[in-house]
C-alpha cells in the first residue's frame, strides 16, 4: 500500500486527472495535490495520488553531499 | 554521479559502508520511522554493511502496524454490516482484530474490496449507488491528502453512498513522543521520506533544538538510505545537529503546501492512540464537523471500545525500537504471517514480517 | 482444525504442511517423493494439476495453454518426455461454449507441438454459483528419457544454479490483470518446457530442473536447500529481468522471487557443465535470457541466501500465505 512509485506524466485527462507510466505500468493517478504537473513531469504517487514532483537530480547537490559526508572519514574525493 | 567502472551503485555503497565505518566510534542507535525504508533496508540486506556498533532500529513506521487494536474491530464490523462495501488498501486486509479480519470476512463472503487509489473507493461509490461504500483510511502524511481530496469530491458530487472510516495519524507528534521517552534514548533518526514530502523540515527542528536528536531525510535507494545514515553518524560525531534534507529532489524544505491545504480543510487533529505507544496527544487527523456527513464513525453504529493487546504481544516495545523482534516470545511460534497476533507481523512493512521474512528468525549467517 | 485457507493453495509453507497430512493418511510409498511428478516402475512418470487462473485470458495465454504446459512442464523437468494427457472439465452453468472451445483450441495446439495425445477425460457442469466459471485438471503421463534421474538429491556443494528466463512473469501478468493494470509488453512466460530441456538432459553434469510456478523462484531454491541439507547463494545482479513484469511487482509490492513463472526452469548443474548448459538452453527462444545465477554451498546449511545489487547480504525465504490467489 505505502509504495510510493515514480510515474512519468503521459496526458491528462480533465484538470486534476493523468494518465502515467509507472515503469512500464500505465495507470490514471490524481494530479490535485500538484497543481502544477505537467506532460512529461516525473511525480511521486501515493494512493493513486501524485504527492510531489520529483526533481532533476542534481549532480552537483549530490557530489557535495558525498564530499560532506565521506570527508570525515578521511577519503580524498 | 555517472557511472564507470570502479564508480557502480554496489561500489560506492560500498565506499559508505567503509565511511560508516570509520566514522561510527561509538554505539549509536538510529531510528527509522518509514515502513517503506524498513523494507528497503532488509530487502537489500544493508544491515550487513553497517558497523556493529550503528544499532538501526525500526520505529513506528508503517501505519497499520500503529493502528488500535479497537480500530481494527471497527473495521472489521464494518465488513459485516448488511449494505456496506468496505474498500481497503492491501495490507491492512490481513490485521487480525480481536476476533477476524478483513480478509476473513471476505473469505464467508463479505462485501470486502482491495483498492491501490483512494479514487477507486470513489468510483466504487458512484458506481453502486445502492451498497454504502467504507474507505478504511489508514496511513499518515502522505496518504490522509487522498482521503481528503475524495471526501472534497463526494460533497461536491452530492455522493451520499460513501464513507471514511477515518484512521489517520501525524507522524511529528509520534517522533516528539519517542523522542521525550526515557526508555527509548536516541541518538538520530532517519526521517521518513514522503511524509516530509507533505511536511518539509519544519515539523523535525524540534529533534536537534530540543533533544539532541541528529535528524536526516533519505529516500529509498540503497545508496541514499546509506548516505542519510552516514549523515546522521556525522552529525552525532561532530555535535553539529540538525534536521538534514538528502531527497531534496522529492522533498521541499516548506513542503506540499496544496496537499497540507487540503488536509486542513478536511481535518483537525486529536488525540489518538497508537499501538505500543499509547495515547499520543494531537496525533490523530480527525474528519471536520462540517464534513461529518462522511464520518462512518458518526454515521454508522461502530462499536469502538479499548481493547488490551493480546496477551505477550510486546509490538509496542518493537515500535519503540527497545527490543528486536525476536525478543518478544510470541515471535515465530504463535506469532507469525500465517496466523499474525500483532500488526507487526501482520504487514510486509512491520518490523516483525520483515525480520522474519529476510532472516528466518534467526541469525542472519551474512550479517556480524 | 479450522477451514482451509487462501495461504493453502499459494504453493508455500501452508500448502506444504497441507500435502503432508493428505500424505500421512495414505500408505507410505517411496514413489511418493513429492518432486514435480512421480517416476513409476517400467519407465513412465505422472503428475496431475488443478487450474483455477483467474482470469482465464490474460497476455500470453489462457486457461487451456496453461493446463497443458503446466503438466507437461511437471514431467519435463524430471527428464520425462510428456506422451499422453487426461483431461477433466468442471463448468459453471451458463458458462459460455464457445468459450470453452476456445480454451480447449488453445489447449490442443500445446499438445500438438509437442506430439502429446489427449486419451481420456472428463466433464461436468455444477449448477450456477457453485463453481466460479470453470476448472480444469490435467494428468499427463511421460516416458523417464534420462538415467540416472534427476532429482534434489544430486545436489553437490560447488554445483551451479541456472535460471531459463526472468522468474515472475506469469505471476505479474495475473497480477495485472487482477488489478485492472495496463501495462507495456507485459506476458505471462507460460510455455513448454520439453523442448528446451530436452537438449539438456544429455548433460552428465545435470543435477536436477523444477519449474518456477507457484511460491515462485524462491521457493523453488528453499525447497532444494532444505531437502539436500546444503545451502544456495545468488546474485541479484545475475538474475535476468523483465522490465514489465518488475514494473508490476514494484508497484504492487511483489517480490518477483515468489511470483509464479509457467515457463521459467531453475536447473542445478555441475560447475563444469554449467556454461554449456546455458549455451544449450540460449538456443531455444525460452530459453534466450538463461543465465548462471548462483551455487550450491555447503556453507549455511538449508539456507538460501541472496547478494544484493546494492552488496548487502540476505536470506530467501517462501512466501507465507496469499500473494495472489488463484494464478494458475
Amino acid at each position: 500500500m505505502c509504495l510510493a512509485i515514480p510515474h512519468r506524466i503521459i496526458s491528462f485527462i480533465g484538470s486534476n486527472r493523468a494518465i502515467a507510466l509507472a515503469g512500464a505500468v500505465e495507470t490514471e493517478i490524481r494530479t490535485d495535490l500538484v497543481p502544477d504537473a505537467a506532460v512529461d513531469d516525473v511525480v511521486i504517487v501515493h494512493a493513486g495520488f501524485a504527492i510531489e514532483k520529483l526533481r532533476q537530480e542534481d549532480g552537483a547537490e549530490l557530489e557535495k553531499i558525498w564530499k560532506e559526508v565521506t570527508e570525515l572519514a578521511g577519503y580524498p574525493e | 554521479m555517472q557511472d564507470t567502472p570502479s564508480n557502480t551503485p554496489r561500489e560506492r555503497i560500498a565506499k559508505l559502508s567503509r565511511a560508516l565505518d570509520r566514522i561510527v566510534d561509538r554505539r549509536i542507535k538510529v531510528m527509522e520511522v518509514c515502513g517503506t525504508h524498513t523494507v528497503s533496508i532488509f530487502r537489500q540486506g544493508l544491515r550487513s554493511l553497517l558497523p556493529a556498533s550503528l544499532e538501526l532500529v525500526s520505529g513506528p513506521g508503517c501505519p497499520v502496524c500503529v493502528t488500535d487494536q479497537a480500530e481494527i474491530d471497527a473495521a472489521v464490523s464494518l465488513a459485516r454490516m448488511e449494505g456496506i462495501t468496505v474498500a481497503t488498501y492491501g495490507d491492512m486486509i490481513k490485521v487480525p482484530g480481536s476476533g477476524t479480519s478483513l480478509l476473513e470476512e471476505r473469505s464467508r463472503g463479505m462485501d470486502v474490496r482491495v483498492v491501490t487509489s483512494a479514487d477507486q473507493a470513489l468510483s466504487l461509490a458512484r458506481n453502486c449507488r445502492d451498497r454504502t461504500v467504507v474507505l478504511i483510511a489508514v496511513g499518515f502524511e502522505t496518504t490522509a491528502p487522498a482521503t481528503a481530496s475524495v471526501i472534497l469530491d463526494a460533497r461536491s458530487e452530492g455522493l451520499e453512498n460513501f464513507l471514511v472510516l477515518d484512521l489517520h495519524k501525524s507522524v511529528p507528534p509520534a517522533l516528539k513522543a519517542l523522542a521525550s521517552d526515557p526508555l527509548v534514548k536516541l541518538d538520530a533518526f532517519l526521517l521518513p521520506g514522503h511524509v516530509s514530502v507533505i511536511t518539509g523540515l519544519t515539523p523535525y527542528r524540534f529533534l536537534p533544538e530540543e533533544h539532541g536528536i541528529a535528524c536526516a531525510v533519505a529516500g529509498f535507494e540503497a545508496e541514499e538510505i546509506m548516505i542519510g545514515l552516514l549523515e546522521t553518524a556525522r552529525q552525532v560525531k561532530t555535535g553539529r545537529l540538525a534536521v538534514a534534507s538528502l531527497y531534496s529532489r522529492a522533498v521541499r524544505p516548506e513542503g506540499n503546501p496544496a496537499a497540507r491545504a487540503v488536509i486542513e480543510k478536511v481535518f483537525t487533529y486529536a488525540d489518538a492512540p497508537w499501538r505500543g505507544l499509547g495515547i499520543i496527544p494531537s496525533s490523530g487527523y480527525v474528519i471536520r464537523e462540517e464534513f461529518a456527513q462522511f464520518d462512518a464513525l458518526k454515521r454508522l453504529d461502530i462499536p469502538l471500545s479499548a481493547v488490551p493487546p493480546p496477551e505477550g504481544c510486546l509490538c509496542g516495545e518493537v515500535l519503540r525500537g527497545l527490543i528486536e523482534p525476536p525478543s518478544c516470545p510470541l515471535f515465530g511460534c504463535e506469532c507469525t504471517p500465517n496466523h499474525p497476533v500483532g500488526p507487526c507481523m501482520v504487514s510486509t512493512e512491520g518490523s516483525c514480517a520483515a525480520f522474519l521474512k529476510f532472516h528466518q528468525g534467526g541469525d542472519n549467517p551474512w550479517e556480524d | 482444525m479450522g477451514g482451509l485457507t487462501i495461504g493453502h493453495g499459494a504453493g508455500g509453507r501452508l500448502t506444504e504442511e497441507l500435502i503432508s497430512l493428505i500424505l500421512d493418511r495414505f500408505r507410505k510409498t517411496p514413489l511418493a517423493d513429492r518432486e514435480d511428478c512421480a517416476l513409476l516402475p517400467g519407465g513412465l512418470a505422472v503428475t496431475i494439476d488443478g487450474y483455477t487462473v483467474s482470469p482465464l485470458s490474460f497476455q500470453g495465454g489462457d486457461i487451456g495453454k496453461l493446463s497443458v504446459c503446466g503438466s507437461a512442464n511437471d514431467l519435463a523437468v524430471r527428464g520425462a518426455r510428456p506422451l499422453f494427457l487426461a483431461l477433466g472439465v468442471i463448468a459453471e452453468e451458463g458458462f459460455p461454449l464457445e468459450d470453452l472451445l476456445v480454451y480447449m483450441e488453445s489447449a490442443s495446439l500445446i499438445c500438438d507441438s509437442m506430439d502429446i495425445a489427449l486419451v481420456t477425460g472428463d466433464s461436468k457442469v455444477v449448477p450456477r454459483g457453485q463453481a466460479d466459471e470453470l476448472f480444469l485438471t490435467t494428468c499427463a503421463i511421460g516416458k523417464i528419457e534420462r538415467e540416472p534421474v534427476l532429482g534434489v538429491d544430486n545436489l553437490k556443494h560447488g554445483d551451479s544454479i541456472l535460471v531459463t528466463c526472468p522468474p515472475g512473469m506469469h505471476g505479474a501478468a495475473i497480477a495485472a490483470a487482477r488489478y485492472g493494470l495496463k501495462v507495456h509488453g507485459l506476458a505471462s512466460d507460460c510455455a513448454p518446457l520439453w523442448p528446451m530441456v530436452e537438449k539438456v538432459l544429455p548433460l552428465k553434469g545435470l543435477r536436477c530442473m523444477r519449474d518456477c510456478t507457484r511460491g515462485g523462484l524462491g521457493t523453488v531454491l528453499c525447497e532444494w536447500a532444505e531437502a539436500s541439507g546444503l545451502g544456495i547463494e545468488i546474485e541479484e545482479e545475475k538474475v535476468p529481468r523483465d522490465e514489465p513484469s518488475l514494473s508490476v511487482c514494484e508497484l504492487l509490492g511483489f517480490d518477483p522471487l515468489h511470483m509464479a513463472g509457467e515457463g521459467c526452469a531453475a536447473v542445478a548443474v555441475s560447475a563444469e557443465d554449467a556454461e554449456k548448459a546455458v549455451a544449450i538452453l540460449r538456443q531455444h527462444p525460452s530459453g534466450e535470457m538463461a543465465s548462471i545465477i548462483g551455487k550450491v554451498t555447503e556453507k549455511h546449511p538449508r539456507l538460501v541466501g541472496i547478494h544484493t545489487i546494492s552488496g548487502g547480504t540476505r536470506l530467501v525465504d517462501k512466501p507465507v500465505g496469499e500473494l495472489l490467489p488463484r494464478i494458475c
